[in-house]
């Protein structure tokens, strides 16, 4: 008990303290203006390759800020405001890519391709490791200095008889 | 003079190049060592003819000499002195100059010590290294000379990409380019050893691994360092935005994580040598596949400073090394059988594997999403964009289950572990996840996917802190001092406790994700100068702006002053400028920076009176990301530190035919 009670106790305040002080300013941010940092982040510029209206300082990126936040305050719903964008620039404009018709491709795959990979894994793991009769589990030697100068000479013969073999099957 | 010297000697370094590369591999085949050894010495002529063309580069760079085109484009005289140091590779030409450059000083340091330690592998390992080198030379040479002179002489040059004005890009270009070809090298240490047939022997493993964990931290410091640039340039507030060329160089960086692990257990156990020779050639083609994107592959990026024509070349080339690899690997495949065979399903060796399997369904997974714009574009004429919702949402999980996987893993026993030992060597760790997480849910955090990832980095580093004070109490109860005891312990077992220091250095980096991706907060605020407004503690007065006109560019700094909860933080500057010639805006955000939270402003945009908007943002933890980077090259280099060996038994020297053989 005591061995992590050293440690846990100041962690547990740095971590409480840091929660209490981002929610308090997480709290400060005007729904709408949520709403709308969270479309920016979603909506591609189309003028700047792989930044999103909310990171370019692009002149288009900032008017389409400012449209987004005209439209939440017109009362628009999120999904109205990406579909306003998709009709103007096209599915490309938004960074997450559609989940219909060819394109659920793209989010299928890397789920199905994981869990294949870990189902062969357990396969591959329960193959090896399937106990093999007659194994003995450890084996102690104990040896002189001249056994064991005598063992390493054997065993390096042993090497380079297998070495001329490869050899002669590289040829 | 100096110039024509360095444009004399790439094709020279070329012919060498070349030379050693088939020298070397023609003398390990036939078992030529005079061949081999000719081609090992004309390998090491390479980085000196190189480092002539580099300085003849840089001195072209520093003396403003625009008769040189590649000069004449990305320089001009308005730039800031410093960086006509390093201008030389913020193109295509010059930074492939800067990687073959770099790439021929590690691999002859590699080769060094390969030719003393590994006499049969080392002419093949030698000679994929110095092919490696003689394309990259041949692209040079031929398609991308930087040294080329133009008819005539222009009065100034076109300038330096004004994003690349920032401290970082003395050290994160030169960072990152070495940490993509520095994968070259334990592939060509495990490729050689397969050619040679002695992949069954785990001779390579100890330097194959010193290399791949060089390689890895250039690549993981190349990569922390290109977050903080971002963050403090780009002003977005973010770090990593899945871009495809931030992709392209964490891939291989995933691959070479899983390396460096698996590594271990054939080390330790003698398993798994066919799949670490799979894994290091997946990582060099996700390395190649990096600089692919990089030089103006098909996938568009903020990143591409290097654009070209001449991607295509590099998928060429690595589309030549994964078959080239696959046709060795079918071809030796009857060397690699395991010395021993996997005990149990719960073991530390099925930990790696699983470890290993995750790691590289994350590199896929980034690699499908990288390129399915393209394979959308080419299939279905539809461009689609695959961006950060994507990557998060499916990557996230997978990372979770990792972090979750370091803590647990280290704890297993090599072999067999029962489900009890696990059981009651999680006791702590999982006690302190649990009580850490009810803490917060009375703080008042509540988001699922935030307190899960707490709790697996609280299992990770509670796991860690509890076997160090374990082992260092037992120490110390036999007589040695607190610190003495700690610092035996470490260095007892290094590639361990090394490992643990990179553990705890990844914790601090899942924490710093953890807070600014959930609990940032972020507004724009419309200000006048003498204007204050606050955000969550911080309040922030706007006092006002300088306005200034430099040859390149206008820059308006603001200053504000700002307070904590009352007490004064003094002055705070952010700036923006205008790139004239470019037509491009770079901001350099004013950031205070502590433990717990960054305080950051970036201006958006200002008006004639003065009127501007700020954005602003408090990020929780980000500084524990930046403080992690120390910690990952003290943990790397502490579990690479070669253990001092015993003095050596006494054994009858062998005698060895062979070389009078051939």
């Amino acid at each position: 008990m005591s061995s992590y009670r050293t440690f846990l106790s100041p962690l547990l305040i740095a971590l409480a303290a840091v929660a209490a002080v981002s929610c308090s300013a997480q709290g400060e941010v005007p729904d709408l203006e949520r709403r709308a940092q969270e479309i920016n982040r979603s909506v591609m510029c189309p003028v700047c390759p792989g930044e999103s209206i909310d990171q370019s300082q692009h002149p288009l990126a900032v008017q389409m800020r400012g449209v987004v936040d005209e439209k939440l305050r017109e009362g628009w719903r999120d999904g109205q405001v990406k579909r306003f964008f998709v009709e103007r620039y096209g599915p490309s404009v938004l960074l997450e890519p559609p989940a219909q018709g060819v394109h659920l491709a793209v989010w299928i795959i890397p789920p199905v391709g994981i869990a294949l990979a870990l189902a062969a894994l357990y396969l591959v793991v329960r193959l090896m490791a399937r106990p093999r009769s007659g194994r003995a589990e450890s084996i102690e030697v104990r040896m002189s200095a001249d056994e064991r100068g005598e063992y390493a000479a054997r065993v390096e013969a042993a090497l380079l008889a297998d070495d001329r073999r490869d050899a002669g099957a590289g040829r | 003079m100096i110039v024509d010297a360095g444009a004399l000697a790439l094709p020279i370094a070329m012919l060498a190049a070349a030379y050693a590369g088939a020298g070397s591999l023609l003398g390990g085949w036939r078992r030529a060592p005079a061949l081999a050894l000719s081609a090992r010495y004309g390998f090491y002529t390479v980085p000196a003819l190189l480092a002539i063309a580099t300085a003849a580069l840089v001195y072209a760079f520093v003396s403003q000499d625009f008769s040189v085109r590649y000069v004449a484009e990305n320089s001009n005289r308005a730039m800031p002195a410093a960086y006509t140091w390093v201008a030389f590779y913020a193109g295509n030409a010059g930074s492939l100059l800067f990687i073959a450059f770099v790439f021929s000083l590690i691999s002859v340091a590699a080769v060094r010590g390969l030719a003393s330690k590994l006499k049969q592998t080392a002419p093949y390992s030698t000679g994929l290294m110095a092919l490696t080198l003689a394309f990259f030379l041949g692209v040079i040479t031929f398609l991308a000379n930087p040294l080329e002179r133009l008819p005539f002489i222009p009065p100034d040059g076109q300038g330096i990409n004004p994003l690349l004005v920032h401290f970082g890009m003395f050290i994160h270009p030169p960072m990152q380019m070495a940490g993509l070809i520095s994968v070259a090298l334990p592939f060509s240490i495990a490729m050689g050893a397969l050619l040679a047939g002695r992949g069954g022997r785990d001779e390579w493993v100890d330097i194959g691994r010193a290399w791949g964990m060089v390689s890895w931290l250039i690549l993981t410091i190349g990569l922390l360092l290109g977050s903080w640039w971002a963050y403090t340039i780009l002003g977005w507030g973010g770090y990593w935005a899945w871009d495809p060329v931030e992709n392209s160089a964490l891939m291989p960086w995933l691959a070479m994580t899983a390396f460096v692990h698996s590594i271990m257990v054939q080390k330790r156990r003698g398993m798994f040598r066919g799949w670490n020779i799979v894994l290091v050639t997946v990582a060099f083609t996700l390395a190649q596949m990096g600089m692919f994107i990089n030089r103006g592959g098909p996938v568009p990026s903020v990143h591409s400073f290097a654009q070209s024509t001449m991607g295509w070349l590099f998928l060429a080339f690595m589309g030549f090394t994964l078959l080239g690899s696959l046709a060795a690997f079918a071809w030796r495949m009857n060397t690699l059988k395991s010395r021993e065979s996997l005990d149990s399903m719960l073991s530390r060796e099925s930990a790696f594997l699983a470890q290993n399997v995750l790691f590289l369904a994350v590199a896929f997974a980034t690699l499908w999403g990288t390129v399915y714009p393209v394979i959308s574009q080419a299939s279905q004429d539809v461009t689609i964009t695959v961006g950060e919702p994507f990557f998060n949402r499916v990557n996230g999980p997978v990372m979770l289950a990792l972090v979750l996987l370091m803590g647990v893993g280290p704890l297993l026993p090599w072999r067999r572990a029962t489900w009890l030992l696990v059981i009651k060597a999680l006791r702590v760790p999982i006690g302190a996840a649990a009580v850490t997480v009810a803490a917060l849910v009375v703080a008042g955090v509540h988001r699922p996917v935030a307190l899960a990832a707490v709790a697996v980095v609280v299992i990770a580093v509670a796991g860690i802190a509890h076997e160090w004070a374990r082992g260092t109490r037992s120490r110390h109860r036999k007589g040695e001092s607190y610190p003495v005891a700690f610092g035996r312990l470490l260095s007892g077992n290094r590639p361990r406790y090394g490992g643990y220091v990179v553990h705890l250095a990844i914790s601090m980096l899942a924490i710093g994700a953890v807070g600014s991706s959930f609990y940032e907060v972020q507004r724009d605020f419309s200000m006048e100068p003498g204007d204050s407004r606050s955000l969550g503690r911080y309040t922030f007065q706007y006092v006002g702006f300088d306005r200034s006109r430099y040859s390149d560019r206008d820059e308006v700094v603001a200053e504000f002053a700002a307070s904590v909860n009352g007490s004064d933080l003094g002055s705070m500057r952010a700036r923006r400028s205008f790139y004239r010639e470019f037509r491009m805006s770079s901001t350099r955000a004013a950031i205070r920076s502590t433990p717990l939270e960054d305080f950051y402003i970036v201006p958006s945009e200002f008006e004639e009176g003065g009127r501007a908007v700020f954005r602003v943002y408090v990020n929780p933890l980000v500084w524990w990301m930046w403080a992690s980077g120390p910690l990952f090259a003290l943990g790397t280099l502490l579990a690479l530190w070669p253990k001092r060996e015993p003095a050596p038994s006494k054994l009858p020297a062998p005698a060895r035919p062979e070389t009078a053989r051939a």
